[in-house]
């Protein structure tokens, strides 16, 4: 009876394991089926032959010799550029502001402040974006104002239609986004280690280098993958607020999807997740698995 | 929203209808919009009614259609499903751009969800050739023959016919017919009449361009061939190489700071001029007549190179699973829109000019259209007929060499 | 440790003024809606664009579509990144796995929706609200997924451990232990799923099939024929809904 009982309880054991690590899959699998499938299909097309409107399975390497011998890698190079000035400066704001939250501020206030972060969102991109442009204009609101108090004699030209301008656009549409994974991250810091780090006589600065900022680092990561490829994919950011024919990857690819060119689309896509995937290798690299996994290393279950 | 989860069977055009009549009813409770929704909701309940009763003998139909938003008439069918005796119009608002307008159609299911589609004429090659929509019986159509602008500008055999046909056949009922150049604010400039204008130094910096090589590109060419700058045969058509040579001169004035921008919306344009952030902008007459009614002073220039006129069409989506039922009402709502009151309710929200049909019917209906607007719809409506008089260059959408055109073009905004 | 008041106070001066810049480009639209001033100048104060959301039914659809959708977002998200979380620390590839759950915001969004379209389309499925949501989940996976995994990491699976050595089943044990310590995280990942899916326009605009959502309406008035103040009056009225909505959610908390 004892032996048939621990048996039954071994099954049960057993499609109870079985039965997590499906649901734990179910999330994988649901990339695998709706975005992996058609992301291979999609690098595929790359290296296909147009003929006419349509496509044919072949193995040239046309559509990638003419992206990398054309202009369009300029654009490539100036959205990996702008991408990490934005998260940059990005960073440097979100960082200040999440430990501020956490560290200065009341649990009440500080959700407050952060719901007003995320408050803006609501409101449309193209719209608030639209927005940018009538508020940096010559004869806009912040020329008026500069005018006024006397600082300028004649409209600013380079508040608009410039890379100051994209940069704007940019940083405040991916920021706010930067700060809640910080926050998170500095929230879940055990105050003891901070607290046994000032007894040993460190000062705060040291602190802070040694101790809070690689614990937050999970955080980091995440706010880093937020603002880049935030910044990165921003199809609205350089049309409306960018100089004269300033464009990101975003809009190069359906610039050639408007002649149907297929292939040459699909071999920018697959330079720019190629791009993407060798950035989050570098990371890999650099940092263990402790940067974004801390205490969850513990886990032996 | 269990309904809504699965994929549709859309051939059966009931469950689509009685789709959107759950999820409709399901979202009632906001007050957005409850009358409308209430009212769509009777119009497919109604529908469903009649056909419960008749058997499926006779059942309204619900049309999909594609517009890029000109063809939207406020989100008023009533008359429409008032002639058809209940079919309605459901229209899904597309970009403009021909990517969105081809990849909605080839992917997305797109030719089995919609059947009209209601786009800037001139791209029936990509669309035939991938076998996206199929010709138009005009004989089906009662208000083809009475729109005398179609026998005047459309002829087969002119440049016309290639906004609304392809290889001989008629694919495309003309829903706008137009004639662009560009826009000034004379306080600032003085009376202009060249496309020049857009390239002339004393306005540097104060100049923008539409992001659109067909446009902006035919008219350089234009200008360019017309001062001498260029040799070019064709400013539609133009060869590789002519096209590098236009590009080589855009890439030169852009790298003198003559463009402010290159604006790619309705709304940045019309932004730019009401700001007056610049004061020679190549653009569309829309956006002159909303900076007029915001008290700014703008012209729509009438330049010696002459207008580029365009049309935009409505093709009929090619679905051989589309039940004979659907296509009669798609027909209806074809004719429909060469009708006085749609054209003139487009006229009057747009800016464009539609049918003959639609002046007239402005006038004689003062009930619907105040004598003012009436006023306005004829006056657009002679201002237009003026540009095509005055003569001008076809504008056109699909150049044989377009992939030389887009590359060039991506040289010019890289540069 | 001292807390000097005159730097708190300069402190929430730099916190406000970051705000300020970020609530800046807010006011033209909300000016614009009630007709004083804005992007194309006003004719005078009015509510006309208010009044005027309830006669548009293809806005009242595509208010409709995108609430639905939002909201299935906001649920589906957060619960697929929850488990996309567990599952990067338990099963023994966490770099792999979170590689796979990160791809949809490597992909441009153009090509993401062309090959999910595609797709749809080999498989004879007909685009509608499920494909909507469809993009939408993907497109918010990533940052649920990341934002719970940031709270995970600061949990220490010490306390589960000592819950299943006092008799507590896996599934109890998460739910009174772990999940309350990680639901800020979870409230996070819902709400940034649900201001994403706000805020979707180019992945849904090749697969929303018959309908319309309020992104992809703003997108095509907004390329064609201008915007209207009228979706001004949306976007405002929103805002002061959710306002309205934290106020009370705040009120209710401290009563509490």
């Amino acid at each position: 009876m004892g032996a048939l009982q621990s048996g039954v309880s071994r099954a049960h054991e057993r499609v109870a394991v079985w039965t997590r690590h499906g649901l734990l899959a179910l999330p994988i699998a649901f990339v695998a089926v709706f975005l992996v499938a058609p992301l291979l299909f999609s690098i595929a097309i790359g290296f296909w032959q147009r003929v006419g409107f349509r496509v044919q399975p072949a193995f040239r390497l046309d559509a990638y010799a003419e992206f990398f011998g054309s202009v369009r890698l300029l654009v490539l190079e100036r959205g990996l550029i702008v991408a990490a000035e934005a998260t940059a400066i990005g960073l440097l704001l979100a960082y200040p502001v999440a430990y501020f939250l956490v560290f200065r501020v009341t649990r009440s206030a500080a959700r407050v402040v952060l719901a007003l972060f995320t408050l803006p969102f609501l409101v449309n991109y193209i719209i608030r974006t639209f927005s940018w442009s009538w508020l940096l204009s010559r004869t806009g609101p912040v020329n008026k104002a500069l005018a006024t108090t006397g600082l300028t004699h004649a409209p600013v030209d380079w508040l608009l239609y410039s890379d100051f301008a994209v940069l704007l656009g940019l940083v405040t549409s991916t920021m706010p986004f930067m700060i809640f994974p910080i926050y998170l991250a500095l929230m879940g810091l055990d105050r003891r280690l901070l607290e046994a780090s000032w007894t040993l006589g460190a000062s705060p600065a040291r602190s802070f280098l040694r101790v809070t900022l690689p614990l937050s680092l999970s955080g980091v990561f995440a706010a880093l993958v937020f603002g880049f490829t935030g910044a990165f994919g921003d199809s609205a950011v350089p049309i409306i607020l960018g100089g004269p024919g300033y464009q990101l990857m975003g809009n190069a690819i359906t610039s050639t999807l408007d002649v149907l060119n297929y292939p040459l689309s699909a071999a920018m896509s697959s330079v720019v997740v190629a791009v993407m995937l060798l950035l989050l290798l570098c990371w890999y690299l650099a940092f263990d698995l402790q940067s974004f996994l801390g205490k969850m290393l513990r886990w032996r279950f | 929203m269990a309904v809504c989860l699965q994929p549709a069977g859309y051939r059966d055009t009931l469950s689509a209808e009685g789709q959107q009549t759950l999820e409709e009813r399901a979202m009632a409770g906001s007050s957005i919009g409850r009358r409308k929704i209430v009212q769509a909701a009777l119009y497919g309940g109604t529908g469903l009614a009649l056909s419960g009763a008749l058997s499926g003998a006779w059942a309204a139909e619900q049309v999909s259609f594609a517009d890029i938003g000109v063809g939207d008439p406020g989100g008023d069918w009533s008359r429409y499903t008032k002639a058809t005796g209940g079919d309605t119009v459901n229209l899904v608002s597309i970009g403009n751009a021909p990517s969105a307008i081809l990849n909605v159609l080839i992917a997305g299911g797109g030719t089995k969800t919609y059947d009209l589609i209601n786009i800037v004429g001139g791209m029936q090659k990509p669309l035939v050739e991938n076998g996206l929509i199929e010709p138009i019986d005009t004989a089906r159509l009662p208000n083809w023959a009475k729109d005398s602008y179609i026998a005047q500008y459309l002829k087969p055999g002119t440049p016309g016919f290639d906004f609304i046909g392809y290889d001989g056949k008629i694919y495309g009922v003309p829903t706008v017919l137009q004639g662009d150049s560009f826009a000034y604010l004379p306080e600032a400039t003085g009376p202009l009449d060249s496309y020049g204008a857009l390239f002339d130094a004393k306005w540097k910096g104060y100049v923008a361009l539409e992001d659109n090589y067909t446009t902006a590109g035919q008219k350089t060419a234009l200008y360019l061939k017309a001062s001498k700058q260029a040799s070019i045969g064709d400013p539609a058509n133009l060869t590789p190489a002519e096209m590098k040579t236009v590009v080589d001169f855009l890439i030169a004035k852009k790298k003198e700071g003559q463009f402010r921008t290159i604006w790619s919306s309705f709304e940045q344009a019309v932004n730019l001029i009401v700001s007056k952030e610049v004061k020679v902008i190549d653009c569309w007459e829309p956006m002159v007549f909303v900076a007029k009614s915001k008290g700014v002073d703008a012209v729509y220039a009438a330049p010696k190179e002459g207008y580029l006129l365009w049309a935009m069409a409505a093709y009929l989506v090619k679905n051989p699973g589309r039940s004979p039922a659907r296509t009669k009402a798609a027909y209806a709502l074809l004719d429909f829109m060469l009708g006085g009151w749609y054209g003139a309710t487009i006229t009057d929200l747009r800016g464009y000019m539609t049918n003959p049909e639609a002046p007239a019917y402005a006038r004689q209906h003062p009930g619907e259209f105040p004598a003012a607007k009436a006023e306005r719809i004829a006056a657009i409506d002679a201002g237009v007929k003026k540009k095509f008089q005055q003569g001008g260059t076809w504008q056109q959408r699909w150049p044989t060499a377009v992939d030389a055109y887009e590359a060039e073009w991506a040289r010019f905004k890289a540069a | 440790m001292t807390r000097n008041p005159l730097a708190q106070a300069l402190l929430w001066f730099v916190l406000a003024l970051i705000l300020a810049v970020l609530y800046l480009p807010l006011l033209p639209p909300f000016l614009a809606s009630v007709g004083v001033g804005g992007p194309e100048g006003g004719d005078g104060f009015t509510w006309r664009w208010y009044a005027s959301l309830g006669d548009n039914p293809l806005l009242a659809g595509a208010i409709a579509s995108s609430l639905a959708a939002a909201l299935i977002t906001a649920v589906a998200a957060p619960f697929l990144g929850l488990l996309a979380a567990m599952a990067v620390r338990e099963l023994k590839a966490p770099r792999v796995i979170l590689l796979l759950v990160l791809l949809p915001l490597f992909i441009p969004g153009v090509s993401l929706g062309l090959a999910i379209a595609l797709f749809l389309r080999e498989l004879d499925l007909a685009p509608a609200l499920w494909s909507i949501a469809l993009v939408h989940i993907l497109w918010a996976l990533p940052f649920a997924t990341l934002i719970i995994l940031t709270a995970m990491a600061s949990f220490d699976p010490v306390y589960l451990e000592a819950a299943y050595l006092s008799g507590a089943g896996r599934f109890r044990a998460f739910r009174e232990i772990e999940l309350p310590l990680i639901r800020p995280g979870i409230l996070g990942a819902a709400s940034f799923s649900m201001i994403l899916s706000f805020n979707e326009t180019i992945r849904t605009s090749l697969v929303q099939g018959p309908l319309n959502t309020v992104q992809t309406y703003i997108w095509s008035t907004y390329l064609q024929v201008g915007l209207s103040p009228a979706l001004y009056a949306l976007m405002s009225l929103l805002v002061l809904l959710t306002v309205l909505l934290l106020a009370l959610s705040l009120a209710a908390g401290r009563r509490s």
